[in-house]
């Protein structure tokens, strides 16, 4: 989380790509350049924050095939389009996908390093989402089974007299289970054990 | 000349009433009249006299009136052995029949008849017609069943005409003889010139040497008239006659010279009043009608003489620049050579109408061609307009790929500028960078210019031109310009050029229009092929005279049924299209003597050719065209 935001530059004109990585570059961002929509995705991506800044007229597959084809990583990268001709049709499409901004060029540097920002705190924002899931996961997967069954049963509203016959065991023993899980999933009630149950179920949906 | 005549037939009326009883009496059932006439029978005299006897003896149903004519041919032949021959002659012929009439006409006919009366026609009434007054005068006593009206002579009135022609004439000119007769005419006219030429200088060259006279005549100018009834005899004695007196003066005249005497018409003289040989024959006519009618000769009242009218040679009028309005339309004019229009008026007018339809014909085809060629400009301009918006329509179509390619180069640019100035803010000496950046915003900027001439030599709204060009550069720039296009439509343009240079006549941008249109097309038409079969080539050779544009796609051909209907306008198979573009191409072509023509290719697409002249071809056939 940490590392430095690593900026992508995918654009088939090298003269336009080189100025925009010197302008980065002088703006104090790292970034990287890409001749193809190809050459972007055969580069394994460093995991690190960033985001791509992608001309939608592209030789082969186009800015917007590609933005498809990240949105179904879960780690994707946010997009901030450039364009060449900005046409209606294709400026909804990409914004409907989730692009940042699509920005026409010759591209203002206000615009572009404004973009730029919020590129990156959406893609740091959506990184501690990732990272709070990846950490309530860990959890979860730190259960034992008896306690995971018990976690079921209250999610499904059970009470622990009911869970305690269902599973043959007695009152306290649910009591035990279920102090045991909340401090492993780090909630300390049954409202947030329910909050938490209810994300998990959302996301495996 | 024709109130005159009306006026003698009016007075023979007249004399033909009181004759009226006798003619009961004697009526003969047929009658000759012989006429003999002094001279050869083509004088014109004599056609006249002729003419006017004819026209006035008069036949009826119990009169058979025939006329003879004889001629004693004088002056060509005369003395007294012709003249018994001529006698012995009429005689003989004339002996089984007698005529009732004998007319003669003029001094020699009359003079041989009144000799030879006796042995000739005894007894019959002779008539005379256009002998002198004076003749008439110098002989004996006629007797009483010899009878006709004499001619005579209108020194005055020929004066007067004279007068009345050159108004500006103060002076007159008299010249007259020696001889007695001269003399006689000499002091008629000293007595009556005073009262008609009143306020005239007059002066008389009377009985003076010829040679005087001349000198006298030479030395005249505009402001006079010369007036001569010629002269028998000069003041040296030389005998002359009248008329060779006439032909001698009036050739070197400073002034006009008139004379009385028809005969002097056609020795120079203006001309005179004179008698009328017409009016004659129809006086000695009517003497004839009255005597066959049964008058007697003696009874008849004849007036005193001839009438007159004005003769003329015409050359002189115009010698003298006399107004030819001022010649009365009864003049008898005489030498006025018939004008070409007067010859040929018929055909000439047939000429000058053929002439006027031909002109009209021709002005007419000129107006057409003007109108023609006037279309044809108007028709040239709409198609250069045309051709111009159908470029903007393609601009339109390319829009997006135009833009794109402009943009590209100015952000880069601006990009640059940016990251320079950031360095240059952060104060990091970073030249290397600056320099490279700084090198780049220049390569950009030619970039983007270069993208922008060529746009405005596609879309410049220019006159046609007509310059040699390569071919060869002229489709690289258009696939240059598409190149963008095509490679967003995932398409590739394979360019063929032509090894050696393929220059031709023409406008450039138009050929290039031509081009555009149908790579466009064929990206078209490729669009929805699989990605490795989107491929247009457009190769350039040369086919002889010819250079061949060809642009192949491997799409799907053009169905069968629109190849014929592919360059008509307005004929599309597209969504948007107009149906312009083809038949603009085609039209362009044309205008460059060229042709295009597309064709199925059997292994699948189209191929559209454009023909046009080679740059010598197209010279020598401008050449042609100028």
């Amino acid at each position: 989380m940490s590392a430095k935001p690593l900026i992508h530059v995918v654009d088939d004109d090298d003269s336009l790509r080189a100025s925009l990585l010197d302008l980065l570059d002088a703006a104090g961002f790292e970034a990287r350049g890409y001749a193809s929509t190809g050459e972007f995705l055969l580069n394994p991506l460093p995991d690190r924050p960033g985001c791509v800044l992608l001309d939608v007229r592209l030789p082969g597959p186009s800015g917007l095939d590609l933005q498809d084809a990240m949105r179904r990583q879960s780690s994707a990268l946010p997009v901030i389009f450039l364009t060449g001709h900005a046409d209606v049709a294709t400026s909804v499409r990409a914004m409907k996908a989730g692009a940042v901004d699509f920005l026409e060029k010759p591209v203002r540097r206000e615009a572009l390093l404004d973009a730029l920002a919020r590129a990156l705190e959406r893609d740091a924002s959506s990184r501690a989402a990732r990272a709070q899931l990846d950490q309530q996961a860990a959890r979860f997967a730190g259960l034992a089974p008896r306690e995971q069954t018990v976690f079921d049963r209250i999610v499904a509203g059970k009470l622990n007299k009911q869970i305690a016959d269902e599973l043959g065991v007695s009152l306290r023993t649910v009591k035990a289970y279920r102090a045991q899980l909340m401090e492993k999933l780090g909630v300390d009630s049954a409202a947030e054990l329910g909050k938490l149950a209810g994300e998990r179920a959302s996301r495996s949906r | 000349m024709q109130i005159i005549r009306r006026t003698a037939t009016l007075v023979f009326a007249c004399l033909m009433a009181t004759s009226l009883p006798a003619a009961s009496a004697a009526a003969a059932s047929d009658a000759d009249v012989l006429v003999l006439y002094s001279n050869n029978r083509l004088v014109p005299g004599n056609i006249a006299v002729d003419r006017g006897l004819r026209s006035s003896i008069r036949n009826s149903p119990d009169r058979h009136v025939q006329i003879f004519s004889e001629f004693l041919d004088r002056p060509d032949f005369g003395g007294a052995d012709y003249e018994s021959t001529v006698v012995t002659y009429l005689r003989d012929k004339y002996a089984a029949r007698a005529p009732s009439v004998v007319v003669a006409v003029s001094n020699e006919a009359f003079q041989f008849l009144i000799d030879h009366r006796s042995e000739l026609f005894s007894g019959v009434p002779l008539i005379h017609t256009a002998v002198a007054k004076s003749y008439l005068a110098a002989m004996p006593a006629l007797p009483p069943d010899v009878v006709g009206v004499p001619r005579e002579y209108d020194f005055a009135g020929t004066i007067q005409q004279a007068m009345r022609w050159h108004p500006d004439a103060r002076k007159l000119v008299i010249v007259t003889g020696a001889s007695d007769r001269d003399r006689v005419w000499e002091r008629d006219l000293r007595r009556d010139v005073p009262r008609i030429a009143e306020g005239f200088d007059v002066e008389f060259l009377a009985g003076l040497p010829s040679t005087t006279v001349l000198a006298g005549l030479r030395t005249l100018g505009a402001d006079s008239i010369v007036f001569t009834p010629g002269f028998y005899e000069d003041g040296t004695g030389a005998l002359f006659n009248p008329r060779d007196v006439a032909a001698l003066l009036a050739p070197v005249s400073g002034a006009p010279v008139y004379g009385p005497f028809d005969t002097f018409i056609g020795t120079g003289v203006v001309g005179g009043r004179m008698p009328a040989f017409d009016a004659m024959g129809e006086q000695a006519g009517e003497i004839v009608n009255a005597v066959l009618d049964g008058g007697s000769p003696t009874s008849l009242r004849l007036p005193q003489a001839t009438p007159m009218s004005l003769r003329v040679d015409w050359r002189q009028i115009r010698r003298w620049g006399i107004d030819e309005k001022s010649v009365p339309a009864d003049t008898v004019i005489y030498y006025k050579e018939a004008t070409f229009w007067e010859l040929y008026h018929d055909v000439v007018l047939a000429i000058a109408i053929v002439i006027l339809l031909q002109t009209g014909l021709i002005v007419s085809l000129l107006l057409e061609r003007r109108r023609r060629r006037n279309a044809e400009i108007a028709v040239q301009q709409q198609r250069t307009a045309l051709a111009h918006a159908s470029r903007l329509a393609m601009a339109g179509e390319l829009t997006a790929s135009i833009a794109h390619e402009i943009n590209q180069p100015l952000g880069a640019i601006l990009a640059s500028a940016d990251a320079a100035e950031l360095m240059l803010d952060a104060g990091d000496s970073r030249r290397e960078d600056l320099k490279r950046i700084v090198s780049r915003i220049r390569r950009d900027d030619l970039r983007a210019s270069d993208v922008i001439s060529r746009l405005r030599t596609l879309l410049a709204k220019h006159e046609p031109e007509r310059k040699p060009f390569d071919l060869n550069e002229a489709t690289s720039d258009v696939v240059g310009l598409l190149e963008t296009e095509a490679r967003h439509r995932h398409v590739i343009l394979e360019a063929r050029l032509a090894t050696a240079p393929a220059r031709v006549i023409g406008d450039r941008t138009q050929i290039q229009q031509v081009l555009i249109n149908l790579l466009l097309n064929a990206i078209d038409a490729v669009a929805d092929l699989p990605e490795q079969q989107r491929t247009i080539t457009v190769s350039i050779e040369r086919s002889g005279e010819m250079i061949v544009i060809s642009v192949r796609d491997r799409g799907p051909g053009i169905a069968p049924e629109h190849l014929s209907r592919l360059f008509d306008s307005f004929f599309t198979t597209k969504h948007k299209g107009m149906g312009l573009g083809l038949s603009i191409a085609r039209s362009i072509v044309e205008a460059h003597l060229g042709g295009i023509r597309v064709e199925n290719d059997p292994a699948g697409g189209a191929i559209f050719r454009v023909e046009l002249p080679g740059a010598a071809g197209a010279a020598a056939n401008a050449g042609a065209m100028a």
